[in-house]
């Protein structure tokens, strides 16, 4: 396997360049299969696609921008709930609301407002799962990116991946998504240093 | 109080921010790598740093490393998903303060924020 065959692999789906060449050239050059190309090396394409890195680079990418749209929208409701909770409170205090059934329908429609502050905030809470499959997603690319450079280095030929990347955590495959799941470990190391340090 | 907040991603910046406002913190700046961070950081005012540690550019380590060879006293809490002991240990002996580790739940950002400030 050459350079050009690894980095088609890497494009994924691109064919292999030691495809047999169609023995005519196609009658109509409009109609005709687009021709076999091929990465001559390992940077990605202009366009961001075909490169198994520059894709997945995009897919985080995109991530964090669709985890930002969900962000706006769970603001936009907090601020909705303000409203009702000020309109609300408004009522309260109107004479005509003064009745103990009234009153107790209010503190119940407060209540329920209370409740969906509390789920909008925990939604956005969880939105740091986006960070962490980024991360995951970082410490994939890392690996591909080692092997690909292993490779290159193996056949002197083609070019290493670009280098300017983010730090990539050592332990990310023990990080999940249940919020402080580290916090006790992370406390008794810190209160160990400590006492390390004053002793 | 203004707080530094330093995280290449903008969706966990929001999330801080979001907890920060929750509990009474809203004047906040943001940096996205280290050197962003020490930029905001030269412009003045900040009392606290809240930082991430895997970024591109400078990373937080780094970052935390120039921040203590200028300044030994600002409270600096590092917010990450590096959850090893010597990742930890690594951290506290560059001079971060406290140490959160990802996903954490806004009580934990509020009580390390506390302790740093208490």
């Amino acid at each position: 396997m050459d350079q050009s065959e690894i980095d088609a692999l890497l494009a994924g789906g691109a064919k292999s360049p030691k495809q047999p060449e169609p023995s005519a050239p196609a009658k109509d050059p409009v109609i005709a299969p687009p021709a076999v190309t091929v990465a001559p090396h390992s940077e990605p394409q202009a366009d961001g696609s075909g490169h198994v890195i520059s894709e997945l680079d995009t897919v985080t990418a995109v991530t964090e921008r669709e985890s930002n749209k969900v962000m706006d929208q769970l603001d936009q409701i907090g601020q909705l709930v303000n409203r009702q909770q000020r309109l609300v409170t408004e009522i309260m205090s109107n004479e005509g609301a003064q009745a103990p059934g009234v009153q107790k329908a209010i503190l119940e429609v407060m209540s329920a407002s209370k409740e969906i502050q509390d789920k909008v905030f925990e939604a956005m809470d969880l939105m740091q799962f986006q960070d962490i499959t980024r991360q995951k997603l970082e410490r994939i690319l890392h690996h591909l990116r080692q092997i690909h450079d292993y490779i290159v280095d193996l056949l002197g030929t083609g070019l290493k991946s670009d280098t300017q990347r983010p730090s990539i955590s050592h332990t990310i495959a023990q990080t999940g998504t249940t919020p402080d799941e580290n916090k006790a470990h992370a406390d008794a190391v810190i209160e160990a240093f400590k006492t390390q340090k004053k002793g | 109080m203004k707080i530094l907040i330093v995280d290449d991603s903008s969706t966990m910046r929001r999330i801080i921010i979001n907890t920060l406002s929750r509990i009474g913190y809203t004047d906040v700046v943001e940096g996205d790598n280290g050197k962003s961070g020490l930029e905001r950081l030269g412009q003045g005012g900040v009392e606290m740093i809240i930082t991430d540690w895997n970024m591109p550019e400078m990373d937080g380590l780094e970052f935390v490393k120039t921040v203590r060879g200028q300044n030994p006293v600002i409270p600096i809490l590092m917010v990450t998903t590096n959850a090893a002991k010597e990742d930890i240990v690594e951290a506290l002996q560059a001079g971060v303060n406290n140490y959160v580790v990802k996903p954490f739940t806004p009580e934990t950002l509020k009580e390390k924020i506390e302790s740093l400030l208490g």
